[in-house]
């Protein structure tokens, strides 16, 4: 453990100059750049600049797992097998919904779902782990704006989260439990559990309050 | 009804973006999200916070040999996928969700459809696990379906058409969450047939060497 906090969109710094050529509108953060070079030059300079930021976030996101069956030893396994898939995929991702660094969450949250399936032997579905994030040809792009705004506010609300709320956060997205795995781990009723990860999405804006959900169709 | 207001509650959804939701219930939440704007925005939002989360952590080095090994996995790639050859049963749909049609297609044994009662059609999809019994219903118009209770938690959305029970009707893309003990008694839209995919959670099972024949779902769910 190096102890470091990393700095996630360093706007400040230059990007890479192989990068592609994105209009001043378009996503400017320095790994989006990166990766739409990797999609549309092969660019292995921009894909080593990536390597060298994710790889150790995303050995440390590896090693954050407290899944069934997973053990500390598949953590360089999960990096690369990232790492390749990101390399692969480049070409599909779309810097106007995501920013670079919510889109290789998004790969490695589902390389690691499929590294716990082969593990264990699910037999015979016909499905990749991608397919079930497959989006529909008519979704409509958020504008940059409001999702940079939403990216902000998930941001600062994160870091000022009452501890309760945060530590259910974390064993959520970063251990891989489930609400109701958390509930037992931390002798909480599973009710508990879930109002505490609601309330943080309400702070972050997230969710859209049930009475008005209807509505909002 | 535990959920009537037609998409998976929150916690659902922030189980299947941090991708800790079981194969069946995620199946029919990615069914739900391919017909609503308003959950796949959520979900995106959502992504965000594992994002976040992940890009707080403390850092942990890799090996030098590690970019390396990767660089020499990619110069090892074919040069593109083969496109996955599969049948089209005429159970699929173009409008459905990419992932109901690639289940349909790539069923082990080919999804039919077996008639359930004067209504209701079942085709079961595999889906190489136990704890859930996915499936097609297939409602026709007007059809009234019997009567049932809920043994295990069950989800259900609706992939074409319409159907309506004692509290709500559901529409295409709608996501319907029956608890056990839930009794409700589904009837088709009399404008056309309504087809639905559901998930159904396995009761407890008596093990046996018959395997399925003793499958306690034989018994039921019409709906």
């Amino acid at each position: 453990m190096l102890g470091l906090k990393i700095k996630l969109v360093d706007e400040s710094e230059e990007p890479s100059k192989t990068t592609a050529s994105l209009s001043t509108e378009k996503r400017s953060d320095q790994w989006s750049l990166l990766l739409v070079s990797v999609a549309e030059n092969l660019d292995r300079r921009a894909f080593n600049q990536l390597f060298n930021h994710f790889a150790p976030l995303l050995k440390s996101f590896a090693q954050a797992s407290r899944h069934e069956g997973w053990f500390p030893g598949l953590s360089e396994d999960l990096v690369q097998e990232v790492m390749i898939k990101v390399w692969q995929k480049a070409a599909s991702y779309n810097p106007e919904k995501a920013s670079a660094t919510t889109w290789i969450y998004t790969v490695a949250r589902n390389c690691r779902i499929d590294m716990l399936r082969r593990k264990s032997n699910t037999q015979h579905l016909p499905l990749e782990n991608e397919d079930f994030w497959h989006e529909a040809d008519e979704d409509t792009p958020v504008s940059l704006m409001r999702q940079k705004r939403s990216e902000d506010k998930v941001q600062s609300c994160l870091a000022r989260l009452p501890k309760e709320q945060d530590e259910v956060l974390r064993k959520v997205y970063l251990e891989g439990k489930s609400h109701a795995e958390a509930s037992n781990e931390l002798g909480l009723p599973l009710g508990t559990v879930k109002s505490r990860v609601r309330l943080a999405l309400q702070k972050m804006q997230i969710l859209v309050a049930p009475e008005f959900r209807d509505e909002v169709l | 009804m535990s959920t009537v207001n037609h998409h998976p509650e929150s916690s659902m959804l922030v189980d299947f973006s941090a991708g800790n939701l079981a194969i069946a219930p995620s199946i029919c939440v990615s069914a739900h999200l391919h017909f609503c704007n308003q959950c796949r925005n959520e979900l995106l939002r959502l992504d965000q916070v594992g994002s976040k989360l992940m890009s707080e952590v403390e850092l942990t080095e890799v090996g030098d040999h590690l970019f390396d090994s990767v660089i020499t996995q990619i110069d090892q790639l074919p040069d593109s996928s083969a496109p996955a050859v599969s049948s089209t049963s005429d159970m699929a749909d173009g409008r459905y969700p990419l992932l109901v049609n690639k289940l349909i297609n790539g069923s082990e044994a080919a999804p039919t459809w077996r008639r359930m009662s004067a209504s209701v059609d079942v085709a079961q999809v595999t889906t190489g696990q136990k704890e859930y019994e996915v499936a097609l219903h297939k409602i026709c118009a007007g059809g009234k379906t019997p009567r049932h209770n809920h043994n295990g938690q069950e989800f259900t959305v609706v992939l074409k058409g319409s159907f309506s029970d004692e509290h709500e009707v559901y529409k295409e893309g709608d996501f319907l969450f029956c608890e056990p003990g839930d009794i409700h008694q589904p009837m088709g839209a009399q404008n056309g047939e309504c087809i639905c995919l559901s998930a159904l959670a396995a009761p407890i099972k008596l093990s046996n060497p018959f395997g399925f024949l003793m499958n306690p779902w034989l018994r039921i769910n019409p709906m």
